[in-house]
């Protein structure tokens, strides 16, 4: 399950151009950003900065403009099971229980049935979810659905995982419990991830490092290490260094929030 | 719940608020099971009980009318002068049930029901599901059902018994005009219904398109599908009656008629009796089977609908 040797992701000049002539939008300028085999980075920045464009070429959802995007330098061309995603929606199936659910990347590789069956209780188990195995999603709650979203995308091994604000839509008590759960998870894989949030201290809670978007056109604007010490604990985030770095974030981000918004005043 | 055995790396990783958490989503998501008989007892009543009593109630009402209604031969404007009465029924039923042309028409009918409702689910579902994901398939074929599709079963009996050679095949023809559109409509507003992100997550987990088909587009559109067929099943009946009345031999839909020319009005309430028991079972058997298929829908929106 070790994967510290693998999961270098790279985004190189990476451009995005929707629409053409008088509509003709850019929203993503010249980014270049990278994931080592092993590291949790988030990208920070307003909304509509191009944060899930960008997530979605890494996924394979959609091409860039120009630039290009690799994985252990190899080029992304279409999604494929070696990148697990975490939706910000809840994606799970709700046809299938949630072992089924875990087990369905493993089926679409062919795997045997008893292999995916104890492949899929280990995880549950790790995550502390055997005892749902046999529910359907529409029984749990939120934060659960999230926490088996997240199973199911390391059921495969994946190299890297992608999440796209993955507690996006839960209650800010849930969050902070889910944020926990993550980092755990993260300290027992070390798989890399590729982290998307809004939400300051949830990237510095989680985060090594964190990349800082401005508003549209999305470029990087800056790029902070996070020194605290691994495994994280939610006591660490009422230490001094903590809530200097979400101060810094904080102050860097404001910037860009409210220049979003001024270009959406122009704009109407 | 206990927290998983401490072999593997995870079980120190897990912190107490993570107990926690595991405990309360565990309380949340199950119904928590209530000790007490009593509570059982009038918790059964309550799921039982009252449904029970209300549908006895619902039929006895509608059985008592009939049975005043004709006993004092009710006048106004509605007349029941000539409708028999429940007992008359009763009778006219026995003295059917000894004489074996009566399963003979229910046998045909139900026969006739099944085929045109199979051919129409498979070819439904089928270009439903193809209409559905294909652009293309579905600029080829539509322009040509939104033509038919507004004309009525009933409307297509007399091209009917023109176009199949003879009128058994016409009858089912009938029956699966009834059916299929229903079916194809709700086939195709499924598969436009999935959600993307179910698409998106099952490409991310290594589906090929074919995998997308069978394992997402197929079991997402199951419940649009059912709809379509409890829908088809009742059109299907409302065709098939007036086929037979028109141009069957045998079926309940020609007993009912028959017994009409005939002035045998006690067999006329037996037939639509009968037309309703089978239209009721035929309706019944679909949502089990959809139940047995898709069990999950139970907890759909937190409960049964």
């Amino acid at each position: 399950m070790n994967t510290i040797d693998r999961g270098l992701v790279e985004l190189r000049n990476i451009d995005m151009i929707f629409g053409s002539g008088q509509s003709r939008v850019q929203a993503v300028d010249d980014v270049t950003l990278n994931v080592q085999p092993g590291e949790f980075v988030s990208l920070v920045g307003p909304s509509g900065c191009g944060k899930s464009s960008l997530l979605g070429i890494l996924a394979g959802f959609t091409k860039a403009t120009s630039g290009n995007a690799t994985l252990d330098g190899v080029s992304i061309k279409k999604p494929g099971s070696e990148r697990g995603v975490v939706f910000q929606q809840y994606s799970l199936l709700p046809w299938l229980t949630v072992r089924k659910n875990v087990e369905f990347g493993l089926k679409m590789k062919g795997v045997s049935r008893p292999e995916r069956e104890s492949t899929a209780r280990n995880l549950l188990k790790l995550a502390g979810l055997s005892a749902f195995e046999n529910h359907f999603p529409d029984q749990l709650s939120g934060g659960m659905k999230q926490r088996i979203g997240i199973v199911r995308a390391l059921a495969t091994n994946p190299e890297v995982l992608l999440m796209d604000e993955p507690f996006g839509a839960l209650d800010t008590q849930t969050r902070a419990v889910m944020q926990e759960i993550l980092t755990d998870m993260w300290q027992q894989f070390r798989t890399s991830v590729f982290f998307i949030t809004h939400d300051i201290e949830e990237s510095v809670f989680l985060s090594d490092r964190i990349y800082v978007m401005t508003a549209r056109p999305g470029r990087i604007k800056a790029e902070i290490k996070v020194p605290l010490p691994r495994p994280r604990t939610a006591e660490m985030t009422r230490t001094p260094e903590f809530t200097e770095l979400v101060h810094e974030l904080k102050g860097l981000i404001r910037g860009e929030s409210l220049a979003a918004m001024q270009s959406e005043l122009v704009a109407h | 719940m206990t927290m998983p055995a401490s072999s593997s790396i995870g079980a120190s990783a897990l912190t107490p608020i993570d107990r926690i958490v595991v405990r309360r989503d565990a309380s949340e998501a199950s119904e928590t099971p209530r000790n007490s008989v009593l509570h059982q007892l009038t918790g059964r009543a309550k799921h039982y009980g009252i449904p029970t009593l209300l549908a006895i109630a619902s039929i006895g009402a509608l059985l008592a009318f009939w049975y005043l209604g004709t006993k004092y031969k009710l006048d106004f404007y509605i007349r029941f002068k000539n409708v028999p009465t429940p007992h008359e029924v009763l009778l006219q039923a026995i003295e059917v049930a000894s004489a074996g042309t009566f399963y003979v028409n229910i046998v045909k009918s139900v026969q006739r029901i099944l085929t045109g409702f199979a051919l129409a689910t498979a070819l439904g579902v089928g270009l439903g599901l193809l209409i559905g994901k294909y652009k293309r398939v579905h600029e080829l074929f539509m322009p040509a059902f939104e033509v038919l599709r507004p004309i009525p079963a009933i409307a297509w009996v007399p091209m009917s018994i023109m176009l199949w050679p003879n009128n058994e095949a016409s009858i089912v023809f009938i029956t699966f005009i009834g059916a299929f559109f229903p079916i194809l409509l709700n086939t195709i507003h499924g598969v436009h219904g999935i959600d993307r992100v179910l698409l998106n997550a099952g490409r991310c987990l290594g589906a090929s398109e074919l995998q997308l088909f069978a394992f997402i587009i197929l079991p997402g559109v199951m419940p649009s599908v059912f709809t379509g067929l409890t829908v088809g099943m009742g059109v299907a009946w409302v065709s098939l009656i007036a086929a037979e009345m028109i141009s069957g031999q045998f079926g309940v839909g020609y007993f009912t008629w028959e017994a009409y020319s005939l002035v045998n009005y006690p067999a006329i309430v037996l037939g639509m009796l009968t037309i309703g028991v089978l239209g009721l079972a035929c309706s019944g058997a679909i949502r089990l089977v959809g139940r047995l298929v898709m069990p999950w829908l139970a907890f759909v929106n937190g409960g049964r609908k």
